[in-house]
């Protein structure tokens, strides 16, 4: 592979252009230099093309380009620190413009490259921020305790508990009741998840679910049953009221919910612009 | 601009006022969002991989262990040269048995590295 570097030994200083998300290009940003970013701090520019504005940071080739980032990309703390900066930069935008958020590590050789990029992509770039416009994505997750949830399924399945048996029988029927009490865990688990989401999804305009997160990831002894994005009207509380009831009729089931968010709207983007 | 004020917005925490866990944000900035292929200097098949790794971690974190993939850990999963195609097959195989939908690094419009 020939690198642009051996064409253009100037290339290795020249800043590279990180794109955070885009915006339509009326957006007035405020203090910038308050601003984090994945460079310098303060370092974040509107790249405007038309009536579109990339959020983009000048970053140096030294941390950017593709051997630096190869390996940087091996350092926990360098990609929490950048990845946090990202996201940062999008919240910081959310509050005031739509934005269509981008994937991390987006970059661009020259400011100009970027600006050909908007002009190419403009449509639908553009009809990306209308549908966006006013919303923003909330994450919702639901938590369950096994062991309460099993408390909660014995009274359905007590009558298939065996008393007074002894031996190989016994043993044989406690296992399959043990068994049947697992699906029926698993049967109740499932149907909760779509009373939750059908409550939740009254309240938004589109949704998603994600994986569900494991016990390590979550930091949470409890299992998530749910883990799920919904893109709703900024202004709005339905989501809250929605959740707040559901807290209210299932919390006594030991299910437990987090809302997450506003987030800007990554899963109710197109993952790749044709 | 709006008139929005801003002061008790806080965007990436959750209800109860704590910051975003990082699960949380890694699980949108490097899964979500528009991918775009960039400019030539940077190859996107890193970031790839670490979205794969990510998927594993967040979808099936013991059964990623058992496979003997450690996040962060393992620089040969991150390094690139002549195996990097049977990496990438072993990965897709991966995938498939830990029950993950097939992420986009398999289509090749992501992964130019030449402009």
């Amino acid at each position: 592979m020939i690198s642009a570097l051996e064409i253009d030994p100037e290339a290795k200083t020249r800043p590279l252009w990180y794109v955070y998300g885009v915006v339509p290009g009326d957006l007035i940003p405020g203090d910038e230099s308050e601003w984090p970013s994945v460079g310098r701090a303060g370092d974040v520019e509107l790249v405007r093309e038309g009536a579109l504005a990339a959020l983009a940071s000048p970053v140096a080739p030294s941390e950017f380009d593709q051997p630096s980032l190869e390996s940087r990309l091996r350092e926990a703390s360098w990609l929490e620190e950048k990845i946090r900066a990202h996201e940062q930069v999008l919240e910081l935008v959310l509050g005031h413009s739509p934005v269509v958020p981008f994937r991390f590590c987006t970059v661009y050789r020259s400011r100009e490259a970027l600006r050909a990029f908007l002009s190419e992509h403009r449509s639908e770039l553009e009809a990306t921020l209308e549908r966006i416009s006013g919303k923003v994505e909330r994450g919702v997750k639901a938590f369950a305790d096994r062991n309460r949830l099993a408390q909660a399924t014995m009274a359905t399945t007590e009558d298939s508990v065996v008393e007074g048996r002894s031996g190989g029988r016994a043993y044989l029927e406690g296992r399959l009741a043990e068994q049947r009490n697992k699906e029926e865990i698993e049967r109740m688990a499932m149907e909760l998840v779509e009373k939750v989401h059908a409550r939740l999804d009254q309240e938004a305009e589109e949704s998603t679910f994600l994986p569900p997160q494991t016990r390590d990831v979550s930091g949470r002894p409890d299992d998530m049953l749910m883990n799920a994005a919904y893109l709703v009207e900024a202004e709005s509380p339905g989501l809250e009221h929605a959740l707040a009831d559901l807290r209210r009729d299932l919390g006594p089931l030991g299910i437990a919910f987090e809302l997450t968010g506003p987030w800007p709207p990554y899963n109710f983007v197109p993952g790749e612009l044709a | 601009m709006s008139s929005r004020d801003l002061t008790n917005y806080r965007p990436g925490e959750l209800d109860n006022g704590q910051p975003a866990q990082l699960a949380d944000v890694l699980e949108r900035v490097l899964d979500k969002g528009i991918v775009i292929a960039g400019d030539i200097q940077v190859n996107l098949l890193d970031i790839e991989l670490l979205t794969i790794k990510l998927r594993l971690l967040i979808a099936s974190a013991d059964k990623a262990k058992e496979m003997g993939i450690d996040w962060w850990e393992g620089d040969a999963f991150l390094s690139r040269g002549a195996g990097q195609e049977a990496l990438e097959q072993r990965l897709r195989r991966l995938e498939r048995e830990a029950g993950i939908e097939a992420p986009e690094v398999e289509q090749r419009a992501g992964r130019r590295s030449e402009g």
